[in-house]
Parts: structure tokens; sequence; C-alpha cells
């Protein structure tokens, strides 16, 4: 392994960034308990890393959390917006890039597999 | 259910997470027909009543969740494999999870995808250091997020390029410790 590559990787992401400018737009986190890694939250949060690299949403931020006590509805990913929180439950791969695809680089939330939606007022930020 | 090594080693560092950790180290290593996986945390700990039932499936912590299965599969398969475990309090705070597994054993699980799993949770934790290790009787092979960060600043460990780099270092490191899957 070559840490000075990181250097190079550093340099192209900084130059990015400045041209960009700006905050994150839209957080989306993984549910990844017990619960959500046997149904498959790994491949979920592997798509939605992969959906975000491959359409390079610099702007997107992606994490992870435990488990949320929606154990019957994992893997369940949550869309963070500033004016709302979308929560999706049973969340397979391809969902999970139909939730990039449609949902954040659209603005076109699913309206299946929906267990919550969260309005954020002014002063709750989402992140 | 949980099906191979990779899924039990994201549960483990799921539960560190959960403990409020800063520090999780996770440390593979195969001696002969040994195969030891450890992860260790500077987290919550668990309270000496408590650790006597760690293994037991109808005990859990988490609120909404009727059964933490995660701890008593490992310790099964570790039994059932010829090996053992250790659910130990660390005397500096947290927890240190140890099972030992026959990596020659035909009831052990497969090795499954231990950096398509390790790194997109190493990435996905801000705040939270790791330390991996993987050895095996030759040498040791170490990976550490802060050496990581010190390179990359505010960059996140989610960028792209920063998790391909450490998806690759981290297959690397498993082909020099011979974590290899020969089955």
């Amino acid at each position: 392994m070559k840490l000075d590559e990181l250097r190079k990787i550093r340099e192209r992401a900084e130059a990015e960034l400045r041209l960009r400018g700006g905050p994150s737009r839209v957080k989306i986190v993984v549910g990844m308990g017990t619960s959500g890694i046997a149904a498959g939250a790994r491949q979920t949060l592997r798509a939605i890393l992969d959906e975000v690299a491959r359409r390079d949403l610099r702007d997107v931020v992606v994490t992870q959390t435990g488990e949320k006590g929606l154990a019957a509805q994992e893997p369940i990913v949550e869309v963070h917006e500033p004016t709302r929180i979308t929560i999706y439950g049973e969340v397979d791969e391809a969902f999970a890039r139909r939730i990039v695809t449609e949902h954040v680089v659209n603005g076109r939330p699913l309206s299946e597999r929906v267990v919550e939606v969260r309005e954020v007022r002014d002063d709750q930020p989402a992140h | 259910m949980i099906e191979d090594l990779a899924m039990h080693l994201a549960d483990l560092v799921e539960n560190s997470l959960r403990a409020g950790a800063r520090h999780v180290s996770i440390s593979l290593s195969r001696c002969g027909d040994s195969f030891l996986i450890e992860v260790s945390d500077d987290g919550a700990g668990i309270p000496q009543p408590e650790l006597a039932r760690v293994v037991d499936p109808f005990y859990t912590t988490k609120r909404g969740s009727k059964v933490g299965l995660g701890l008593p599969l490992l310790a099964q398969t570790a039994e059932e494999t010829g090996g053992s475990w250790a659910v130990e309090p660390r005397p500096e705070g947290g927890t240190r999870v140890r099972a030992r597994l026959g990596w020659d054993h035909p009831d052990r699980p497969p090795l499954g995808d231990l950096a398509g799993t390790l790194v997109p949770l190493i990435a996905t934790s801000p705040g939270v250091e790791f330390t991996v290790e993987l050895s095996d009787d030759r040498g040791t092979w170490r990976l550490c997020t802060g050496e990581i960060r010190e390179r990359i600043g505010d960059i996140p460990l989610t960028h792209p390029e920063v998790l391909c780099f450490l998806e690759e270092a981290l297959r690397e490191g498993m082909d020099a410790a011979g974590l290899k899957e020969d089955r």
C-alpha cells in the first residue's frame, strides 16, 4: 500500500471542492445494526456509496447508524434534506440505487417502501 | 442470518460503535489451523453482572429489539469449529471480544467479503478511529485510519477515490496475511 497516493487524492479532491463550494445538500443514513446487516444492509450501503461515486455526487454525505427498532423493515435508509427526512424500509440493492437516482438526483421522493416522512422546521437543520 | 465471518465482524464493530467507541481495533490472525478474530474498543463497556449474559440469545440492551443474536451466534460458531470465545472488559475501559475458530474445520463459515464489509463501515463512521491488523505466522499488516486522515485532511473517507484506496489496501493486506479462501 502506498500512503503517498493519498496525497494526490487529497490534492485532486481539494481542487474539486474549491470549484464546487457550498456545504452538503443531502445526507443518506443506512441502518447497520445486527438485523440490518443480516437483512442485507451491507449490500445496501455499498450500492449507495457506489451510486454516489459513479454519479460524482460531491454534495451528498453517506453515513451509517445502529439499530432503530425497525427490525422488521430492515434494511432502513434515511434521506435527510433541509426540510424533511424520508425513511425507507426493506431497501435492497436495486431500491437503494433508485433512491439515489430518483430521490437524491432528480428530487422526486419514491412513494413505495416509505416508513415515515418527517418534516423538519427551519430552526432544526437536518444536518 | 449471519452467514459469513465478514458479517460477524460487522456485527462486532456495530456493537463497539453503539457503545460510543472512539477507537475500534480489529484484528484477524491466522496461525496454522487457528483463526483468531478480535475486536476491542474504548466504548462504554459491559457492566460485570451483564457480562455473563452476553451470549444469552434473549438478552439485549437495545430498546425495541427483542433479541441480540450477534454474540451468541459467534460464540456458537467458535465452539462448533473446535475453538473458543471470550468477552472481557479492558482494564483501560471498553470491551474486548475474541473468538478463535478452527480454520480448516468444515463448519467454519466462509470469510465473505471482508474489504467490502469493513470499508463502508469504517468510512461512514466519522469521529471514530479504526485500526485493522491482519496477520499470519509470517508477519503483520496494519492499517490505521488516523494515518490516512492525516494525509487526506478534510477530505472525507467516503470520497470515492479514498474508498477505492481503502478497499484496495485491505485486499492487499489480506493477500499479504494469507487470508485467502482456499475452498
